[in-house]
């Protein structure tokens, strides 16, 4: 395969922020988590948990609270505001103020016709879902204290608001209050500390659970209002509950980080009477768990330490399968990074910077293994804040390095740099009115056009030269699905535009005729990295199931090697990775190389040698090593791949065949995370 | 008055020690003092001489004359008059009425013929609205509850160190690295080259 010089790049402090709310939508096995950096990311059960849209937050505006009300998603935070978000354009739609302080907890009734919201103050305010909004409907009786969790009964007559010290059972159709349930403190706690209810969840039969501050999940009869039983399920906070469909097994998270299943099941065997249960624990996190969802085979949790973990609750496994494994979630499955590979600078995407680095040099040449001298350190050469309160979308650097674009949700902005001797950057003040923003931003390989995906999957072209930008045309497809393109491809020689869009759908546009061009067949699971080669103008694509595609744009057809793929069908090592491809490049001297990254391995694939073989070893390169010359031909296959290189955010190709690979330690991510509790082993 | 005071107890006791001394050398017994009439003798003096600690004492000194500043750098109704009359910036910044050190980069207006003292400044303040505030409370609560006092809390450093210590592949404790260390050896650097270089130690 030949040697690399290896740039290790670990300047890219990448934070994630933490998990605040989750919200599971069973039509279309879309779950919604939501950050507390107010961004808002879409991940598709049916596709792998693939995160399809990222909405991005604001300044000072986290989520406290997601609903899905039917196909529609509504969040509220501190800010005191409800917000409606647009699926399609992946921003919001409107904002509402919701004027009773900041709102704690919002939740839909099951028939998705209502929104009830609690608030600072004290009232639960009940909003009536519309087609075009929402609007006010009334507010139930005022109490003393803030809000802090709600729940609806399945049948929409009553709800459940859970408060500090007490809960109130509410009757939805009058207003008025039914039931008091008084919440002792646990034992030893100070007499001035109630003891919060973070979490209520009502059952269809008028049982009430709830999760409070001591540490207690509390089972409630909602008809008479008296505690059933209470469970002590840790020391410290029960932070979130929820439960399944078929009310048949609750999930609690706790401040410890685990989560604690109980089940609705009869003590006895054989007996009919069946209470609550506490039957398994799940500690997957390290820190605070603040949000879990129960889906019938599956528990979903995420916290504070920015990850979210998908364990199966499948209980009789014969084969070990991808969807019996536990399955966490770290780093987006987007890229952050852009790179120029001429001009050897890396731009990487923040919150709401910036940052342009440029690679540093070695000298030198050493064993495979070794680290080279440096002869000149990586250096920052531009730290770019965005104005506003906006996050920012997407960025991208030119290939020449000559250009820099950055887009939030409502502006876009073309910087022109020059980086030789001094650094200079220039704003390129009147862009085409046209573009006003963009979630998804592609040069051309020349730097000479640059494309931005726009409304209702058309993209837009525009010209650069010296004198600034100009507006050249829009790309529409021929059958508009309305969906946001989440990837944009251009090919090396000016000819070809790919996109991908959020319905599974590729379109190939001709940039000479400036139409488009055709569509690549529809597949199951979508795109989440791809290409075009420079050499053979074939669009490779890799999905969300780990399947490789290579579609030849000139023949409007897929490529006999990537027949020969789906002939032979890839190996089941490759296809149970749990972490998506992120990015495809090429080889600039080998048009058969093929270079592909997920989070734990970066992978060359030669097209002209063999596939492996099912019953064969797919990491290989230390074993080939190992073998004499005249057996590797034999042993060697397509799929060369490196696992020397953890947690993976980009990884590309230089054109003096060294590699750039980035890499983000989780350790050095949990090094910024909040304190978690402390828990006192034994011998320690 | 209270050396009058200490006078008058000490004159007290000298008198029943020279009564009693006079007595003795006279070889006639001890004179008979009641036990009520001495006891009341002794408390009042304790009384007197706690008082007068208590009036004289420096701490009662500092707190009297620090009232009397406040009571006379009350700011003037003139002044005030005058301050009303500047004009209001329109200022997205928020910051400290009388500060000097404050960064942002407002003009502020020094009050013409003013009586402020020193160089004092005047600015106005911005209305930080209600929802901020009270989105800063409930931020407030949340964080008080879940890593307040009382919640039993320990570092990240900890808890990794810990795993090393029981897991599979046992190691040292993790500390992190202070990033500051790394500025400061960067500062020391710099500052050690501009002195050699003043020094003229090299010579070049």
């Amino acid at each position: 395969m030949g040697e690399f010089t290896v740039h290790r790049v670990r300047f890219f402090h990448y934070m994630p922020s933490a998990v605040r709310a989750l919200a599971f939508q069973p039509q279309r096995q879309k779950i919604a988590v939501a950050r507390t950096d107010g961004s808002l990311e879409i991940l598709n059960r049916a596709d792998h948990l693939f995160q399809e849209k990222v909405i991005p937050g604001r300044e000072q505006r986290g989520t406290e609270a997601l609903a899905w009300a039917g196909q529609r998603l509504f969040s509220a935070g501190l800010n005191g505001e409800l917000v409606e978000y647009d699926m399609q354009e992946l921003r919001e739609k409107y904002r509402l103020d919701a004027s009773g302080g900041p709102v704690w907890t919002l939740t839909c009734n099951p028939q998705g016709t209502r929104l009830a919201v609690g608030c600072e103050d004290g009232t639960v305010k009940l909003f009536e879902v519309c087609d075009d909004g929402i609007q006010f409907e009334r507010n139930l009786a005022k109490q003393k204290g803030r809000i802090l969790s709600l729940s609806w009964h399945p049948s929409g007559s009553r709800l459940v608001a859970g408060m500090a010290g007490v809960i109130w059972v509410f009757d939805a159709g009058t207003g008025q209050s039914v039931h008091r349930l008084l919440v002792e403190r646990g034992t030893g706690a100070p007499r001035s500390k109630e003891c919060v209810v973070w979490s209520v969840v009502c059952l269809s039969d008028g049982t009430i659970v709830s999760g409070d501050s001591s540490g207690n999940v509390k089972v409630w009869d909602g008809d008479t209002g008296t505690l059933i039983r209470n469970h002590q399920v840790t020391k410290w906070d029960v932070l979130a509950l929820s439960v399944s469909q078929d009310e048949t097994s609750l999930v609690a998270g706790t401040s410890e980080g685990t989560v604690v299943q109980f089940q609705h099941l009869s003590v006895v065997l054989g007996r009919e009477d069946k209470e609550w249960v506490q039957t398994r624990t799940f500690k997957n996190h390290t820190h605070d768990v603040r949000a879990v969802l129960e889906l019938d085979t599956a528990v979903v949790s995420g916290g504070m330490d920015t990850q979210l973990v998908v364990r199966p609750l499948l209980d009789k496994i014969d084969v070990k399968t991808s969807a019996s494994a536990l399955r966490k979630i770290h780093f987006p499955h987007r890229r952050l990074v852009s790179c120029s590979r001429t001009a050897r600078l890396l731009l990487f995407q923040h919150r709401i910077h910036l940052e342009l680095w440029r690679l540093g040099e070695s000298e030198g040449t050493g064993v495979p293994g070794s680290s080279l001298p440096i002869k000149r350190k990586p250096e920052k050469l531009l730290h770019l804040k965005t104005k506003g309160e906006e996050h920012i979308c997407c960025s991208a650097l030119s290939p020449c390095g000559g250009w820099v674009v950055v887009s939030t949700v409502t502006n876009l902005r073309l910087y022109r740099l020059q980086c030789d001797e001094t650094i200079s950057i220039t704003k390129v003040s009147k862009l085409p009115k046209v573009v006003s923003s963009a979630n998804q931003i592609c040069f051309s390989s020349d730097s000479s056009y640059l494309f931005t995906a726009s409304t209702c999957s058309s993209v837009h072209v525009l010209a650069l030269s010296q004198s600034g930008c100009t507006f050249v045309c829009t790309l529409k497809p021929k059958s508009c699905s309305g969906q946001a393109i989440l990837l944009l491809t251009a090919s090396d020689d000016g000819k070809w535009l790919a996109a991908a869009n959020a319905d599974h759908e590729v379109q190939v546009y001709n940039l000479q005729k400036r139409k488009a061009y055709c569509t690549v067949p529809v597949y199951s699971s979508g795109v989440t990295a791809m290409s075009i080669n420079p050499a053979t103008n074939n669009l490779f694509m890799v999905h969300a199931d780990q399947q490789i595609f290579e579609f030849s744009l000139e023949q409007k057809q897929y490529t006999d090697w990537s027949r020969l793929v789906h002939r032979k069908g890839l190996h089941p090592q490759w296809l149970e990775r749990d972490t998506p491809v992120t990015n495809v490049t090429f080889s600039p001297r080998n048009p058969a190389h093929v270079i592909l990254h997920d989070m734990y391995m970066f992978c060359i694939i030669d097209q002209t040698l063999p596939l492996p073989e099912r019953n064969s070893q797919l990491v290989n390169q230390l074993t080939l090593r190992s073998l004499p010359e005249k057996e590797r031909r034999a042993h060697s296959h397509a799929f060369k791949i490196c696992k020397t290189f953890k947690e993976l955010l980009f990884v590309e190709l230089l054109e003096d065949q060294s590699l750039v690979v980035i890499e983000r330690p989780l350790l050095d991510i949990t090094a910024q995370l909040p304190p978690p509790v402390r828990q006192k082993k034994f011998a320690t | 008055m209270a050396a009058q005071q200490r006078g008058v107890s000490h004159s007290n006791l000298e008198e029943i020690t020279i009564g009693q001394m006079s007595a003795s050398s006279e070889d006639e017994g001890p004179e008979e003092v009641a036990f009520d009439a001495s006891k009341t003798v002794a408390l009042k003096s304790m009384k007197d001489a706690l008082e007068s600690v208590k009036r004289y004492s420096p701490l009662v000194n500092v707190r009297r004359k620090h009232f009397n500043v406040f009571k006379e750098k009350r700011l003037p109704q003139t002044l005030l008059e005058e301050l009303e009359t500047v004009p209001q910036n329109d200022c997205s910044h928020h910051c400290l009425g009388v500060n000097t050190n404050c960064k942002c980069n407002l003009r502020y207006h020094p009050v013409a013929g003013s009586s402020l003292q020193g160089n004092c400044s005047v600015m106005w303040v911005k209305d930080r609205s209600t929802a901020y505030s009270l989105q800063q409370s409930a931020m407030d609560f949340v964080h008080a509850r879940l890593y307040g006092p009382g919640t039993q809390r320990t570092t990240n450093a900890q808890v990794l160190s810990l795993e090393r210590k029981r897991g599979l592949n046992q190691g040292a404790a993790v500390q992190f690295v202070n990033k500051k260390l790394a500025e400061q050896k960067a500062k020391a650097e710099r500052t050690n080259k501009r002195f050699i270089r003043k020094q003229k130690l090299i010579p070049s």
